[in-house]
């Protein structure tokens, strides 16, 4: 744990160094790397041991030192659901190293780059929420309405859900870093672009809240039914992000009365909503390695060989063909399951075919 | 020609009297709408996963998931996490523990009487899993406790309230196309309902113990989280509820004994229409008295079952009143004026409010006893719970015919009495315009009432199904707008009634001097019974006539 410590230290100095750019504002996300998931939160050191956070965001950090564990839970969740959505893709979401996280590839404002901003701000937005539900975190806020906050609000009408909060809270945190606007010459498209996507983002929570009701008037009857919003679960959510990766609308920045503006490329389509996500540059074919643009290439990658979809092997391999191996695997089969913690089965050994790309 | 306050009032009273009460009516909708939150507040507490790291099953043990004592917690409950699989770590050593209410804005939030009554409902997330299927029409059992402490005392003193087993259907669905690790669509399950809130706060511990010889928790997916949906009324509308009843059965109770003086000054014994009058504003005041104010200081569990009595009580008595109203104004030569001649749609009646009287006392009386029963949760209650309903139905049904055939009788009457006006005597005229006038006003104030129930009741059902983005920019809280309108126009409907149709004093005279007939109070409904009148024949020959 020690030597974890330092080494974050040491790259939390060197990132603090290295935070010149808005094009590495997605850095915050290696959050998800740093340290055990259930070290201790306690010290205002603590923000500082972080890597990848900017000065206001680490102002933010001490305010809210007890929401951090949620951040860093978020930002987790953030990456595994975007390896999840991106599994049959050529570009799969994987990472470089805890460090720079994704590599070069989210240095330019692609598609990639905008998928990433709206996942780990919804991400934030969802731990958070899920956390303030727990009763994690004493800080959640109470206002309500029309009176604002008052000291008998709970009381008096109760307090705003919980996901109010969580998606304010993403807003200040996640956003922090966008705010930078001394030189708002080359970076101001990238910076509308990441502001843009990580509302996005948490616009697809807010909008795919399930309303859910409860009749309970004189005998249970309906007179009195009561209604409340539900947050769907992470998975539709990186789901809905991932449908909006795939219509996304590329974006160029233009100055109008002296502010920068996001218009669509292509003037003939129809502009863009808040709801949508908005890319800068396209992206590249991630067909072969590329440092530049931090491609791995699809070399050795596992393709489906019916799929005529981007997983299949004509695609992914990007025509260079593919080799088919047979190999044996133990998988679990004639389980006994419980709702929880264990699965009792036997191993069976079955063959299977499996493509990798040339 | 004597009868109640309404024939004699002059057109210029009654439109103020009416403008009075219009304003009245709109005052309420506005302080429901504007003064009062909305009617019940929901808190979401998502359960934190504990581990029960003890030997033996200890039931006694409260697992807290905050503060000083708390529990050991588990981030995840998957077979391959890592502190599952070091501590193997079994179902059975998993407690969910929920503290309601949650801390919010930097302290914990604390329920108060005022809340009056709270319902907890659960959701189960259960995620798809192929490993680990979910059976079709599994059964959830619950090993419930539910404890509760005061702020002032000791971080662990939990006092138990109750504890069950409880079973629970689960009915979940997953959209096609949803693969593993999304989590299927559950319908919410009842926890338990208390009828008063008399400590701070309240600690629910759920076990989901598994039992494969018996199929309890058996094939119910892969639990990932439970989460409690906490409903309670909010402290704000309770005050302005309870303000507005008070003044209400302020305003009622003094009607009443206004009403009740009158009647002691005819010098006659009341009679039937009167009386039901009388009981319909002693049932209205008894559902206005705000008894509800002692639970701020007592703890009466009974409060909820209490209030659907009283409710019920008066649904019973409009309904009767409205029968015997319309018998009373028949306008045939039968003597009425007796209580055993409604038996048919008193009896409907009755019947009707005993099913539901039965069916509440199921519900609400046995969660006196266990706060966690519900008699909906068994296919055996359900079907029980559903036949008490319908045939209260039936019974409602059948008095709707009853009242429909009777309302029948009465319009068919008046065109025949219309139509044999002018033949009649002065006398007879007055007395027969006056019963139709009355019936007229009635009936149309009791259907404007009617529609104006069913219309707000739509639209705040409407209103609230439909989430609304950013409250900030609605001011007019619709749901409270209907409850307290809808109460206020009830009770201005029993004071209209009880004000207009008390017996009339002052014109008596005056009419009766200008006929120069020395008769003096004609009851409110029964015929002048002088033989010698030669109007009365003819009434009599031309409905014989018309027959």
């Amino acid at each position: 744990m020690n030597r974890l410590d330092l080494l974050s230290l040491l790259l939390g100095v060197y990132v603090l160094l290295y935070l010149t750019s808005v094009a590495d504002s997605i850095k915050w996300l290696s959050l998800a790397m740093s340290s055990g998931a259930t070290a201790t939160i306690s010290s205002a050191n603590y923000c500082d041991s972080l890597v990848g956070l900017v000065k206001r965001q680490r102002r933010i950090c001490k305010k809210n030192l007890e929401v951090m564990e949620s951040v860093k839970l978020g930002a987790h969740e953030a990456i595994q659901e975007c390896q999840y959505q991106f599994k049959n893709r050529r570009w799969n979401c994987s990472m470089v190293d805890p460090k720079s996280l994704f590599g070069n590839v989210l240095k330019l404002g692609t598609r990639e780059a905008s998928f990433v901003h709206a996942i780990s701000a919804a991400g934030v937005a969802h731990a958070v929420t899920r956390a303030c539900s727990s009763g994690k975190l004493t800080k959640c806020g109470c206002d309500r309405t029309v009176k604002g906050p008052s000291k008998d609000g709970f009381e008096w009408s109760g307090c705003s859900d919980n996901i109010a909060y969580g998606i304010a809270f993403s807003k200040t945190f996640v956003d922090a870093r966008e705010k930078k606007s001394k030189k708002s010459g080359k970076n101001a498209g990238r910076r509308l672009m990441n502001l843009h996507n990580n509302e996005a983002g948490r616009l697809a929570i807010e909008q795919n809240m399930k309303v859910e009701c409860k009749c309970h008037g004189v005998s249970g009857s309906c007179e009195l039914r009561t209604c409340w919003r539900a947050m769907a679960p992470f998975r539709e959510v990186g789901a809905i992000i991932k449908e909006k990766f795939d219509g996304a609308t590329e974006v160029k920045s233009v100055m109008t009365k002296n502010h920068p503006r996001l218009v669509p490329t292509n003037p003939q389509f129809k502009p863009h909503t808040k709801y949508d996500l908005v890319y800068l540059v396209a992206s590249p074919d991630f067909c072969e390695p590329d440092p530049k643009t931090g491609s791995f290439g699809t070399k050795g990658r596992v393709c489906n060989k019916t799929s005529k979809a981007i997983d299949g092997c004509e695609l992914m391999c990007c025509g260079r063909g593919y080799e088919t191996r047979k190999r044996k695997v133990v998988d679990r089969c004639f389980c006994k399951f419980h709702w929880c913690c264990y699965v009792t089965c036997q191993e069976c050994e079955r063959e299977i075919e499996e493509h990798t790309c040339k | 020609m004597a009868g109640v306050v309404l024939e004699n009032l002059s057109w210029k009273k009654l439109i103020i009297l009416g403008v009075f009460l219009l304003v009245l009516l709109i005052t309420f909708f506005l302080v429901g709408g504007l003064v009062a939150p909305k009617p019940s507040n929901v808190v979401t507490v998502l359960g934190t996963k504990c581990y029960d790291n003890g030997k033996k099953l200890n039931r006694s043990k409260w697992f807290v998931s905050r503060g000083i004592h708390k529990c050991e917690e588990l981030q995840n409950l998957d077979p391959t996490d890592e502190m599952i699989v070091n501590k193997s770590i079994t179902e059975k050593q998993v407690v969910f523990s929920f503290w309601l209410p949650g801390p919010r804005g930097g302290e914990e939030r604390k329920m108060t009487p005022l809340f009056q009554n709270m319902l907890a409902v659960l959701q189960v997330d259960i995620e798809h899993s192929d490993k680990v299927p979910l059976s079709k029409n599994p059964v959830l059992q619950l090993d419930v406790r539910l404890g509760a402490r005061d702020e002032g005392d000791d971080e662990d003193d939990w006092k138990q309230i109750a504890s069950s087993v409880e079973d629970r259907n689960l009915q979940c669905t997953l959209e096609k196309g949803k693969g593993e690790g999304y989590l299927y669509d559950c319908e919410l399950l009842q926890l338990f309902e208390l009828g008063s809130i008399s400590n701070h706060y309240y600690l629910v511990n759920i076990r989901l113990p598994v039992n494969f010889l018996k199929g309890y928790n058996v094939g119910i997916g892969k639990v990932v989280d439970i989460s409690i949906h906490l409903i309670h009324q909010n402290g704000g509308f309770t005050i302005v509820w309870m303000s507005m009843k008070s003044v209400l059965f302020v305003m009622v109770l003094s009607l009443l004994i206004w009403f009740w003086r009158r009647i002691m000054q005819l010098g006659r014994p009341p009679n039937l229409l009167e009386r039901t009058l009388f009981s319909l504003g002693v049932v209205m005041s008894i559902l206005d008295c705000p008894i509800e104010l002692l639970q701020l200081g007592v703890d009466i569990p009974f409060m909820l079952l209490l209030n659907d009595i009283r409710q019920g009580a008066f649904y019973a008595m409009l309904m009767s009143f409205w029968v015997i109203f319309a018998g009373e104004h028949i306008m045939d030569q039968t003597e009425r004026n007796r209580l055993s001649l409604y038996w048919k749609h008193l009896s409907a009646i009755i019947f009707g409010s005993i099913c539901l009287f039965v069916f509440d006392m199921c519900e609400r009386g046995i969660q006196l006893k266990n706060p966690f029963f519900s008699i909906w949760v068994t296919s055996a209650g359900t079907k029980l719970a559903l036949a008490f309903i319908i045939l209260a139905g039936i019974a409602a049904g059948c008095y709707f015919l009853f009242l429909c055939y009777m309302i029948f009788c009465v319009m068919k009457n008046i065109s025949a009495k219309k139509a044999s006006l002018p033949t009649m005597s002065q006398l007879r005229r007055k007395y027969y315009l006056g019963v139709i006038y009355r019936f007229r006003f009635l009936m149309m104030a009791t259907l404007v009432c009617a529609a104006c129930t069913v219309v707000f009741f739509i639209m705040s059902q409407l209103n609230e199904g439909e989430w609304r983005w950013g409250d900030e920019d609605l001011s007019l809280e619709f749901t409270s707008a209907f409850f307290t309108g809808v109460f206020g126009m009830w009770n201005i409907y029993v004071c209209g009634l009880l004000s207009l149709y008390a017996p009339s004093h002052k014109t008596v005279v005056e009419i009766d001097s200008a006929d120069g007939s020395t008769e003096e109070n004609v009851q409110l409904t029964q015929l002048p019974t002088t033989p010698s009148e030669t109007s009365a024949l003819q009434a009599l020959t031309s409905k014989a006539a018309q027959d």
